[in-house]
């Protein structure tokens, strides 16, 4: 698990100082923080809606992210990536914790979000609900290398946000899917 | 040649053009990785519609919402780094706040509490201005409860603050030049706080998710300082022409995990200036070094000794203030003022003590 998000720690800490950009305005957030918001606030709604199956959820996620991030000093050119880790693993603990798992009960019966044509009749509302229980058992790392790759980030991208080689990228994909695989199956085969 | 590596054949299944042309051509031409690859294609497939969700946010509803919050954060901000400029002008409330920053901590009465924490030398941490205004506020990684609150009078006499603290007085037996009168005698009580460690207020502190060790989460401390006495002599305006202290130094105490645990815990979370948190990380880990934060450009620190315990000594960068400070018995002395380093370390050895 630690080794999972050492990486986001590893860009917070090496941050900014040394090339004197992005230091935090008198209001303690950032001078560049409604452009990052505007240019990356999509893509980090789409990671925590992976991981957590909903919008409106999702959209608390990275609200919660951009307010770390505005107090940070995280350089411009690693935000996109540096966004995306800690979006996935703030989905990660939420899903963990079962935070939002009432307001997903609550609303079971009018849709889950899920746009219809990717809501095919291969996988069920079951196996989705099954699948997210099963990425908060997967190593963290794998979890959000898979996440990540998911939401449209290049091998590069998530190599560079995780401190992964790139070719160790689909490596940990390739694990991580082979996981949530084995969990549907098991689940299949038990009934 | 070879196979490719699983992760290979996964990568030709979404971007292809990151694949090497040896390996795609081998892929295409060899039964067993065909096979790996449709089966690398077919979960890859399964897991994409599983994640996939429609979640095109409105941006500009998400930027009113998030600039409504940084600015009410903001202000909150702006408060606590006024309380830490404030409180970090009392040498002892920013020992505590530091041990409180690094393990939680407190002075504890009950028989399931463990001692982490007992001060027996002083460390200085150089910090900077702008570190100081950075330094997470404690509150913001748990809940704080204070068991005995901050309590600073002026006594009488000596006598009186002798009586007030349990603590012997301290006598001056040569005052330094330009030092003068009689002093001014203000007594603080005992401080103590219990500080429940939360990980979600952490993660959320931090901007990171770094799962705390176990154990850490719910997790108690407990820390305490004081009573303290100190006798003040004041120049004509007020400021004050130097300041004999003795207080009880801060202890701290776990309900379970141990300190280092804490501490490493904290030091990885990145809202600690990494210039503070690597000198930080130098301490033994016996948890009996008090560290002493000191704005760094404009205080250097060395050691010495006094009557033959270790001290550390502040001067001023301009040469205008110096101190001297030392643990001997649980209990932590310091002398200061408005005078050079040779004048305090006179004024500290040449001390005698009441009671």
């Amino acid at each position: 698990m630690r080794g999972g998000s050492a990486p986001a720690v590893a860009l917070a800490r090496t941050a900014g100082r040394k090339d004197g950009v992005a230091v935090p305005t008198r209001s303690g957030s950032r001078a560049d923080l409604e452009q990052v918001f505007r240019a990356t606030y999509p893509r980090v709604v789409a990671v925590a809606a992976r991981v957590l199956g909903r919008r409106d959820d999702a959209e608390d996620v990275a609200q919660e992210v951009f307010l770390a991030f505005g107090r940070s000093s995280v350089r411009p050119g690693e935000a996109v990536g540096w966004l995306s880790v800690a979006s996935a693993h703030t989905a990660l603990n939420h899903l963990r914790s079962g935070r939002h798992r009432a307001a997903r009960e609550r609303s079971a019966g009018d849709g889950d979000g899920v746009s219809p044509d990717v809501a095919d009749a291969v996988i069920t509302r079951d196996e989705r609900r099954r699948v997210r229980a099963a990425l908060t058992r997967l190593p963290r790392r794998q979890a959000v290398a898979l996440v990540l790759r998911h939401s449209g980030l290049s091998y590069a991208e998530v190599a560079a946000a995780l401190d992964l080689s790139p070719g160790s990228v689909g490596t940990t994909v390739r694990r991580a899917e082979a996981a949530l695989r084995k969990e549907l199956n098991d689940h299949a085969s038990s009934d | 040649m070879r196979h490719p590596t699983d992760g290979t054949l996964r990568r030709l299944v979404d971007e292809p053009v990151g694949v090497a042309d040896a390996d795609r051509e081998h892929v295409a031409s060899c039964p067993v990785c065909l096979a790996e690859l449709a089966a690398a294609r077919r979960d890859a497939a399964m897991t994409g519609s599983a994640l996939d969700v429609e979640a095109t946010p409105d941006v500009d509803a998400g930027w009113q919402r998030l600039s409504h919050a940084a600015a009410v954060e903001g202000r909150r901000r702006r408060t606590v780094a006024g309380r830490w400029r404030a409180a970090l002008r009392s040498p002892v409330v920013a020992a505590v706040g530091v041990i409180a920053l690094l393990a939680g901590a407190s002075v504890a009465a009950a028989a399931d509490w463990l001692q982490i924490f007992r001060t027996e030398r002083i460390a200085p941490v150089s910090i900077t201005q702008s570190d100081l205004i950075s330094l997470p506020d404690v509150s913001r990684y748990g809940d704080i409860r204070v068991l005995e609150k901050v309590d600073i009078r002026r006594v009488a006499g000596a006598g009186a603050a002798e009586q007030a603290t349990g603590l012997a007085v301290p006598q001056v037996s040569e005052l330094p030049q330009g030092v003068i009168g009689p002093p001014a005698y203000q007594v603080g009580s005992r401080v103590s706080v219990v500080f429940t460690f939360s990980a979600e207020q952490a993660a959320i502190a931090a901007g990171e998710t770094l799962p705390p060790p176990a154990g850490l989460d719910g997790s108690r401390f407990r820390l305490a300082a004081g009573p303290g006495v100190a006798a003040v002599w004041s120049e004509a305006r007020g400021v004050p022409a130097m300041v004999v202290a003795r207080a009880v130094a801060p202890t701290a105490y776990s309900s379970g995990i141990p300190f280092e645990t804490a501490r490493d815990y904290l030091l990885s979370l990145p809202g600690l200036p990494e210039n503070v948190a690597s000198q930080l990380r130098g301490f033994s880990g016996d948890g009996t070094t008090l560290p002493v934060p000191l704005p760094a450009e404009l205080v250097t620190s060395s050691t010495t000794d006094v009557g033959g315990v270790p001290a550390t000594v502040f001067t001023s960068r301009d040469g205008s203030m110096a101190g001297v400070v030392w643990v001997e018995d649980g209990e932590i002395t310091a002398v200061a003022g408005s005078l050079s380093e040779d004048e305090v370390l006179s004024v500290a050895n040449g001390l005698r003590w009441r009671g």
